[in-house]
């Protein structure tokens, strides 16, 4: 569909955006614009990570729930909008 | 090898072309999202948050320090220099090599090559693990990347061996011998490099008779495989050489092996050449034969431009593919370009000779460079200044520092072999070894300026 596409054209666009990845439920990329290896090495240790921070969120109140999670290193920032069936996976290298 | 994301994913991850429709809801949810993310994108790009904020993983170690001084009292007794050392693939072991670097006639002097395990407990500094004896001054040495008991040598006389310290008995599990194929003048370097099959290892040797040759391991011999013979005639001329007078044959100082192309390797001569070889080069070399059972080819394809003495220490930059710095008499460290003759920089390290140079396995800046004053000087690359960002005395009382290596593990250590015959092993601080948040980038500007 092309309104995904434009969709992830849009944000590809914003100012440092390295890459975007979107997995499944299960973990399993489905889009990328990063290479192989990277997307399937993102994709398995940030789903691993959102579903402990989503538990994590869950165990202190368990009326609340992960929203977003962020990741800042000291060569990138990881931006991650979780949801049921994806998590958007964007990586964005810092302002200098 | 860069290779265009865009290829890799059009392949099995379409952003173009049809969507299939098992991503029910993906329109969807990107439509839910969309707004957030970009949002938050756009406060990052200009967020002030975290500017200047750094986060201590690590216990930060403000100071240099020597931890360990090794030493073999027999070889010092015997005024043996320590020509090469080589920090094992697992990191724990330190080998030295000793033999003599001065003027003379040493080829019947016996030597030893003794090993260290610095992560045994009950580490005495005075009393190697190994000694294993050799008939003659050791002046070149390397450890096996992947097999930590085995270590090839080069000798004075031109032999190469590989020891076993595994095995009690007769520690050597393969030499060239005297045979026609051996170099007959001293091996400076020595090394491994992938051979054709999996799995498979050569040794490389080269020496002061100009021949670089790649042995196989065959039962109790090195087999040639493959040899290299630099000539003076088949020097590439494309920057100004003296012609000068003596022997046709390239003297090899030293040698340095792409960490980028493993077709590529470099050459620095005891005439100041500094050449870019490469090993599937066809053309025969011009050098009489000589008995040897492979026909040798001419592997140089590029000249630097040359230095004013023996070249002793090249190394590639392990985070630029482009990028080399080389050592030698002239005192001068010279950072260079695989893609130009003249150097990009050129800084004064010392009055002295120098005998080593190396960059930091961590820092893209930094380079190490060994004195014959018996000093390592740190240079950052990043600094303003082009003094030395730290200076660590060998305590030699003046005697040369011969080479160094990083560990391979524990990249902040730094082994130094000396001409007293001691290899200090030093603890560097954080400063030096942790990586700047936009080195690499500074790194690929100065990598992208054109000599004056």
């Amino acid at each position: 569909m092309a309104e995904v596409e434009e969709t992830l054209k849009r944000i590809q666009s914003q100012k440092g955006v390295q890459g975007i990845t979107i997995v499944n439920a299960e973990g399993i990329p489905i889009k990328t614009t990063l290479d192989n290896s990277s997307t399937v090495q993102y994709a398995g240790l940030i789903h691993q990570l959102v579903m402990k921070a989503r538990s994590t969120v869950r165990d202190i109140d368990p009326q609340n729930d992960l929203t977003f999670l962020r990741i800042r290193s000291k060569k990138s920032g990881i931006m991650i909008a979780p949801d049921k069936d994806y998590f958007l996976i964007v990586i964005q290298n810092p302002s200098d | 090898m860069l290779t265009d994301p865009q290829d890799h994913l059009a392949h099995q991850f379409p952003l173009e072309g049809e969507l299939r429709p098992t991503f029910s809801g993906l329109s969807d949810f990107l439509h839910r999202v969309e707004d957030m993310i970009v949002k938050e994108l756009a406060k990052n790009a200009k967020s002030h948050a975290f500017d200047g904020f750094d986060v201590n993983w690590e216990d930060q170690n403000e100071t240099v320090s020597c931890k360990h001084r090794l030493q073999h009292l027999v070889a010092q007794e015997k005024g043996l220099h320590v020509t090469s050392i080589s920090w094992s693939c697992t990191g724990s072991v330190i080998a030295c090599a000793f033999g003599r670097v001065d003027d003379g006639d040493w080829s019947a002097e016996k030597s030893c090559v003794c090993t260290w395990n610095l992560d045994r407990r009950g580490l005495n500094p005075k009393r190697p693990n190994t000694v294993i004896d050799v008939a003659r001054p050791v002046m070149s040495l390397s450890f096996h990347p992947t097999s930590p008991s085995l270590i090839a040598g080069g000798l004075y006389s031109g032999e190469v061996v590989v020891w076993d310290t595994n095995r009690t008995q007769d520690p050597v599990l393969a030499q060239t011998g005297m045979s026609t194929d051996a170099h007959r003048e001293p091996v400076y370097q020595v090394a491994w490099v992938p051979g054709q099959r999996r799995g498979e290892m050569l040794v490389l040797s080269a020496g002061s008779g100009g021949r670089v040759l790649l042995w196989t391991v065959d039962g109790g011999s090195l087999v040639l495989s493959a040899g290299y013979a630099l000539v003076r005639q088949q020097v590439p001329h494309n920057s100004s050489l003296s012609k000068g007078r003596g022997s046709s044959n390239v003297g090899v100082t030293s040698l340095a092996l792409s960490p980028w192309d493993s077709d590529t390797f470099l050459v620095g001569s005891e005439g100041g050449l500094v050449l870019k070889c490469s090993f599937s080069a066809q053309e025969l070399a011009a050098a009489p034969p000589d008995g040897e059972s492979v026909a040798l080819r001419a592997p140089a394809q590029f000249s630097f431009s040359p230095r004013g003495g023996p070249v002793h220490s090249l190394h590639y930059s392990p985070f630029h593919r482009n990028l080399f710095v080389s050592v030698g008499t002239d005192g001068l460290a010279r950072l260079h370009s695989l893609l130009q003759p003249d150097p990009l920089l050129s800084l004064r390290v010392s009055d002295s000779y120098l005998f080593g140079v190396r960059w930091s396995p961590t820092r893209p800046l930094v380079f190490a460079a060994a004195t014959g004053q018996g000093l390592v000087q740190i240079f950052d690359l990043g600094r303003k200044s082009l003094r030395p960002a730290a200076t660590m005395d060998q305590l030699t009382s003046g005697q040369p520092a011969y080479c160094m290596e990083f560990n391979p593990c524990q990249t902040d250590l730094l082994a130094v072999g000396n001409a007293d015959g001691s290899v200090n092993i030093w603890h560097l601080s954080t400063e030096l070894t942790e990586q700047g948040h936009r080195e690499t980038a500074q790194l690929e500007q100065l990598a992208n300026e054109v000599a004056e």
